[in-house]
């Protein structure tokens, strides 16, 4: 019981069959949300899809918004955006949802976030191989900084762990979470730089980026694959530790609040 | 006589206290209307100082009343309720199987199977090999893929004790698993338990049926109210239970 710090992240790796795990979850988990229709995959495709046509028309054409290669450059934006949308808003029941996985078996609940993280970023992937073919079509040329391309995913990723630990361990006191939490979602889709350059928003709101972290995953994102420059470091740095702030909070409250799940939900 | 290292779980005086509000509060609208009148909570002792242990290879049977907290003790054995005071220390894997077992009723029996197997410590290619044998056991061959939505409950029940007892949890928790099967299956279920024995597995019994009981288990526990009132030899509990429960029935 009394594990000390160190054992325990060695059980994650070693001697354990949670990797594997996990990822088998994922793989269901990934299964169950695209393969119960007969579009399979095809609908993971078409919400990033009919966005970027909507976007399209609304500021390309009649706004007449200047940014260049527009539509590979609101999709990346939506893409980022929706894979933490999703994570957050589909996690936040995840200990009610889930709750067979860890009620009857001694399961790790952080297990249970890890695959469905990891099962969104499946999609995800599925998104960027868009991306990237579709750039063989236009003049985007991709170089050696998309090294760093695994740096911000990752970052995305424990920002997304984060929210999502943070807000179904809320969920358990106050169901409402899901409701402001959409609402909320939706504030923070327009400040964030999805459909704007992130320079629009310099001279309204100068410190948005360092506020709203996301909004620095995506400007970053863009900037190595778009325009082919290193990340801006100050920002990437930024981010990559406010992420892990988020995610210590998250873990701190599911092990003073989840032991309590199964009594609550 | 008994080693620390041979015991499967500890109980050390175990408390549990259930906090109950008539009017549930659950969302921050509701918070926010009524926070200068909250409404009264009322405490509801469901366990009262519990402490006794079991050891590895055991099998122990839990008997009382409705409300007596059998439910209860076995949940936070398990870990799923947290204790309000005392703690319980299990060694190994476990699984806990009651009517609602533990799985997901949107995924296959093939699913079901290997998230199961895999959540009680066995590698894929290890379930791989219990695969054929885990269904065979559960005679749901002809329902490898089908949903366990669709399944009856004494079907999902099968299939949850097969994978528990292929799969070797270390203690396994039955909370009035003998409900829903039928004879046939019970017989065979059964059979499994007594075999686990001898694989020094440990196994907790909660049951009405008291020929079950008598049959199985080394020693058995008496609940009421709360309170552990016996533990130990099976006959003295099943006839403090059955004399209470004939008191009750007959008014003075």
């Amino acid at each position: 019981m009394q594990l000390s710090l160190s054992d325990y992240v060695k059980g994650w790796f070693k001697h354990t069959n949670k990797s594997e795990r996990i990822w088998l979850m994922a793989k269901i988990e990934f299964k169950l949300r695209y393969y119960e229709n007969k579009m399979g995959l095809l609908w993971a495709l078409m919400k990033p899809i009919s966005d970027v046509a909507v976007y399209y028309v609304a500021f390309k054409i009649i706004m007449k918004i200047g940014t260049p290669n527009y539509v590979p450059f609101v999709f990346l934006g939506i893409i980022l955006f929706n894979y933490f949308a999703e994570c957050t808003v589909g996690t936040i029941p995840i200990l009610q949802t889930k709750r067979y996985l860890y009620e009857y078996t001694n399961m790790d609940k952080l297990e249970i976030y890890l695959s469905v993280i990891l099962s969104n970023f499946i999609g995800f992937i599925f998104n960027l191989v868009i991306f990237f073919v579709f750039c063989q079509f236009i003049p985007i040329r991709l170089n050696f900084h998309i090294v760093f391309l695994p740096v911000l995913l990752l970052t995305l990723m424990i920002l997304s762990l984060g929210f999502s630990l943070i807000l179904s361990n809320l969920y358990l006191f106050a169901k409402d979470i899901s409701q402001i939490w959409g609402i909320l979602c939706s504030v923070l889709f327009w400040l964030s730089p999805v459909i704007y350059p992130v320079e629009k928003f310099h001279t309204s709101f100068p410190s948005l980026e360092y506020i709203n972290p996301l909004s620095g995953i995506i400007a970053n994102t863009r900037t190595i694959l778009m325009e082919n420059k290193s990340p801006d470091w100050q920002l990437m740095g930024f981010d990559l530790v406010y992420a892990c702030f988020f995610l210590l909070v998250g873990i701190a409250l599911l092990k003073n609040l989840g032991p309590n799940a199964s009594e609550k939900l | 006589m008994e080693h620390t290292h041979d015991i499967a779980i500890e109980v050390f005086r175990l408390h549990k206290t259930f906090n109950i509000r008539d009017d549930n509060y659950n969302t921050i609208k509701q918070r926010f209307f009524h926070i200068f009148n909250p409404t009264p909570i009322r405490h509801l002792q469901a366990l009262k100082d519990i402490h006794f242990s079991v050891r590895k290879g055991e099998c122990i049977g839990i008997i009382g009343g409705n409300g007596s907290g059998k439910s209860t003790l076995v949940k936070c054995m398990a870990n799923v309720y947290q204790p309000s005071q005392g703690y319980v220390k299990l060694t190994g894997t476990m699984m806990l199987m009651n009517l609602g077992v533990g799985m997901s009723h949107e995924l296959t029996a093939r699913e079901n199977t290997y998230v199961s197997g895999s959540a009680l410590g066995l590698k894929i290619a290890q379930i791989d090999k219990i695969f054929d044998e885990v269904i065979g056991f559960a005679e749901l061959e002809e329902f490898v893929n089908t949903k366990i939505k669709y399944f009856s409950t004494g079907m999902v029940q099968r299939l949850a004790f097969s994978i528990a007892a292929h799969a070797g949890a270390d203690i396994m928790f039955l909370d009035e698993v003998f409900a829903v099967g039928d004879q046939k299956f019970i017989e065979k279920a059964v059979r499994v338990i007594e075999r686990s024995w001898i694989d020094g597995r440990t196994t907790v019994i909660v049951s009405h049926s008291m020929a079950v009981i008598e049959k199985y288990c080394q020693k058995v526990a008496y609940m009421k109210k709360g309170n552990m009132l016996f533990y130990g030899d099976p006959r003295t509990a099943i006839d403090m239970y059955v004399n209470d429960a004939s008191s009750h029935a007959q008014p003075e």
